[in-house]
């Protein structure tokens, strides 16, 4: 990682206040560092147990001059017809979002700067509202989030699935080329594109039958953009707990919006758990009184 | 009023109303030890937030949120303090502590879309279908 943190204008302008009365017990955190590098030491000096559980630093990073670079190039048109595809035109601009560190309105407001007419940016708005709508019902539910909102639509039980995941899936060992990438880069980077994180959560739960929440906890632990309002009401719309039907996907969608970049070396090809039409999958994963 | 704005993890940005008006303001965050542990942080979200907060003027704290806030409050010599709402449990919990022993400004963040309280949100459509009338008048 290189080093520097960048320190223009804005962060020598980023002085907190001096206390006037000593300070005893208020414990300070260091605000100096010469790179990145002496940043990661330090962290890893003074939280030695979320080091234990990983100890490098992201290459995404935060900030608010990184969130500004991340906006300025955002095209919502192009965003609407590529978004599925994880190549597509994306922003990476979640966990600016999720953290405040820019507000959902003024990303609204520069995508509707973006483009002759508003029509053309409202899929992308759309996907900002999703976040006003969840993060609505967190206000509502709080810690019910947890909970199944709704059974399973799935023909099984919530006593059918699994408390917690295979320790090869988080490790990112399973053998399926795409699962195990997406898992990688989870814990690399602490970020998936959002149609990844639904092939990986409609894997877990329908695939390998594994209750949401130990999928939702193995996100937040990772993702910079981790909040268990948006998170975990995406597990349970995947799962079907909070929506009509479960969501799942063949292997040729997948190869589809990763343009093959999984498929063509998986050691599992031909032996694809994802491999099928609908109606099959459908039929092997869900109980049959459940519509597809 | 002389307040202290506490910083948390869901508004990261001075031009936040509950900043904003107070910018002369000392401003701290805390890095609560029992939450890193309760949701399993890892190190790389620490450090996003962390370099969040290297580009704004706050004191980085760490320990138990109720306790460094009330000592932030006695060294600044500050007798209220103000922050964002949030519909974060844990950060609800904290104002409810807080406020068993000092006054605290709660302010609204800007909001997406302007709703009636009785939003029909049992499916995201039906938010949708309301919230879009505002959003993209014809």
């Amino acid at each position: 990682m290189e080093a520097g943190l960048g320190r223009g204008d804005l962060l020598q302008r980023a002085v907190p206040a001096e206390p006037q009365k000593p300070a005893d017990g208020l414990r300070k955190l260091k605000r100096e560092f010469s790179s990145r590098e002496e940043l990661a030491r330090y962290l890893q000096e003074q939280f030695p147990r979320p080091a234990q559980r990983d100890a490098h630093l992201s290459p995404i990073r935060g900030g608010r001059s990184q969130a500004e670079a991340a906006l300025a190039p955002i095209q919502p048109a192009r965003y609407a017809f590529t978004r599925n595809y994880l190549d597509g035109c994306v922003t990476g601009l979640s966990p600016y979002i999720r953290h405040g560190v820019i507000a959902l309105t003024r990303v609204r407001e520069v995508a509707l700067s973006r483009v002759a007419h508003p029509f053309h940016a409202s899929k992308f708005v759309v996907e900002l509202a999703w976040r006003d709508y969840w993060r609505r019902l967190y206000g509502l539910w709080g810690q019910g989030v947890w909970q199944d909102r709704e059974p399973y639509k799935t023909g099984w039980a919530a006593s059918d699935y699994a408390e917690s995941l295979p320790v090869e899936v988080e490790q990112g060992r399973t053998g399926l080329a795409c699962m195990d990438a997406f898992a990688r880069q989870l814990a690399e980077t602490g970020y998936l594109h959002n149609h990844a994180r639904m092939w990986v959560a409609a894997w877990v739960v329908h695939w390998l039958r594994v209750k949401w929440q130990a999928g939702a906890r193995w996100f937040l632990k990772h993702l910079l953009d981790g909040d268990p309002a948006s998170n975990n009401l995406s597990w349970q719309w995947v799962a079907s707990t909070f929506s009509h039907k479960p969501y799942f996907f063949n292997r040729e969608n997948l190869e589809k919006y990763t343009r093959g970049a999984y498929c063509q070396k998986c050691p599992q090809r031909g032996d694809c758990p994802f491999e099928g039409s609908y109606e099959e999958l459908h039929r092997k994963l869900f109980r049959s009184q459940v519509e597809g | 009023m002389k307040p202290l704005v506490w910083v948390h993890e869901d508004c990261l940005r001075q031009e936040a109303p509950y900043w904003n008006q107070h910018r002369e303001a000392p401003a701290v965050f805390v890095f609560d030890d029992e939450q890193l542990e309760q949701e399993e942080w890892t190190l790389k979200r620490i450090a996003f937030l962390y370099e969040c907060l290297l580009e704004l003027p706050v004191e980085i704290l760490r320990g138990d949120t109720v306790e460094q806030l009330r000592l932030a409050q006695q060294a600044y010599g500050c007798d209220c303090i103000v922050t964002a709402d949030t519909p974060e449990p844990r950060i609800r919990r904290v104002i409810e502590a807080l406020r068993q022993h000092t006054r605290v400004e709660v302010a609204p963040e800007e909001p997406f879309v302007e709703l009636d309280d009785r939003v029909d949100l049992r499916r995201f459509a039906r938010y949708w279908k309301q919230a879009q009338l505002k959003l993209f008048p014809q």
